[in-house]
């Protein structure tokens, strides 16, 4: 065994927040071929879209922490990718979502991130953690809010995206 | 669940692993330089994180990857070899790359040469590829030390790059090839029997 992760299991009322596998790929690369994914890093061409996938994987394996696929209990599809990202050269331990048109308007971001941010704060033992937001992405600036998550203009921006906001969520804050 | 069993594969010299986490700074070094140019460098440090991870998830997502090529003796990394096949790309490849500082011992040629008779023997597969920048001699030069050929009329990834059609693996299982490729890799183990030109592997 090269390398061993093991990726906890997180279930709510409606999601299961598992590791991602293979077959989750179809569903990824769906959603990072479509305008949608503009405020995550795409639109990408395939090639670029199963290589970050691919990435998506081996940050738990670099870290022993990283992005869940959400899958909804009822039927097991994924609906999206949330969790805890943190890869060379971010400033700050990110609680990130990545939800695909099928989880928008019914809760389902706000159900895993809950989740997976009481993980970092629970068996992480992280004390703080930070969401960088694209300032055009209302969607996701609506979810820091209600995650109760506040804007931190004095924390460091990504190098990548200079332009981004900072929502942090602090332990015990919530 | 957790992550698949990465074969380890031995050589006399080398032992090829899945990559760890641990490994990443050399290849962050090696991405880093011009050195990476053929192989799509250089990056800059996140970049490179990027793409050591997804070599990770690529074992995961394939069930096949790139070893992390050690020499034997000391465990130091020396560079990376085995098959890469992102969607989108006509068939499966194999590929290898050295750290520029390890070059001109034959490493390359032992752990591909390797890596290869895995995809062949225990794998299945009856074919491999590997799409070189025409620029890049000394890959070039070493996938023909390999036995692999041109193939002019296979699919390219984007049409910047030849393809070279390895052996198949009955050519490879005895003859004049093996012997040859082999008899090579003892030349390196063994200098009295350096080869004349350059192996820049």
């Amino acid at each position: 065994m090269s390398f061993s992760v093991t990726y906890p299991v997180l279930e709510t009322e409606r999601l299961v927040l598992r590791g991602p596998q293979a077959s989750d790929y179809p569903a990824f690369g769906g959603f990072y071929d479509t305008d949608r994914s503009r405020f995550v890093g795409g639109p990408m061409q395939p090639r670029n879209a199963w290589r970050h996938f691919a990435t998506e994987i081996g940050h738990w394996a670099m870290r022993g922490f990283g992005m869940w696929t959400v899958t909804l209990k009822d039927t097991g599809a994924p609906v999206g990718l949330v969790g805890c990202w943190y890869p060379i050269d971010w400033p700050e331990r990110e609680l990130g979502w990545i939800l695909y048109p099928e989880a928008e308007g019914k809760g389902i971001g706000h159900e895993a991130a809950t989740a997976a941010r009481a993980h970092a704060f629970g068996p992480l033992g992280w004390e703080t953690a930070v969401s960088y937001i694209e300032p055009e992405n209302v969607r996701s600036i609506a979810l820091a809010d209600r995650l109760g998550a506040r804007r931190d203009d004095t924390a460091e921006r990504l190098a990548i995206a200079p332009d981004c906001l900072v929502y942090r969520h602090t332990k015990g804050a919530i | 669940m957790g992550h698949r069993d990465i074969p380890v594969l031995e050589t006399q010299r080398l032992v090829l692993r899945g990559p760890e986490p641990g490994d990443y700074p050399n290849f962050k070094a090696t991405f880093a330089s011009y050195r990476s140019r053929f192989m799509g460098g250089p990056l800059n440090p996140y970049e490179a994180w990027m793409l050591y991870a997804a070599e990770i998830g690529h074992w995961e997502i394939r069930g096949f990857g790139m070893w992390m090529i050690h020499l034997r003796e000391t465990d130091e990394t020396l560079g990376m070899a085995g098959g890469w096949f992102p969607p989108k790309w006509p068939e499966r490849e194999i590929a290898w790359f050295i750290w520029p500082e390890r070059t001109g011992h034959g490493y390359a040629l032992e752990a591909t040469h390797r890596a290869r008779q895995y995809f062949y023997d225990v794998a299945g597969w009856e074919t491999a590829v590997s799409y070189l920048d025409p620029k890049n001699l000394d890959s070039i030069r070493l996938a023909e030390r390999l036995g692999a050929t041109r193939d002019k009329v296979a699919t390219s990834v984007d049409g910047s790059d030849v393809v070279y059609r390895h052996p198949s693996p009955a050519v490879l299982r005895d003859g004049q090839l093996k012997d040859g490729i082999d008899m090579e890799i003892r030349s390196y183990h063994d200098p009295l029997f350096k080869p004349k030109g350059y192996a820049i592997d």
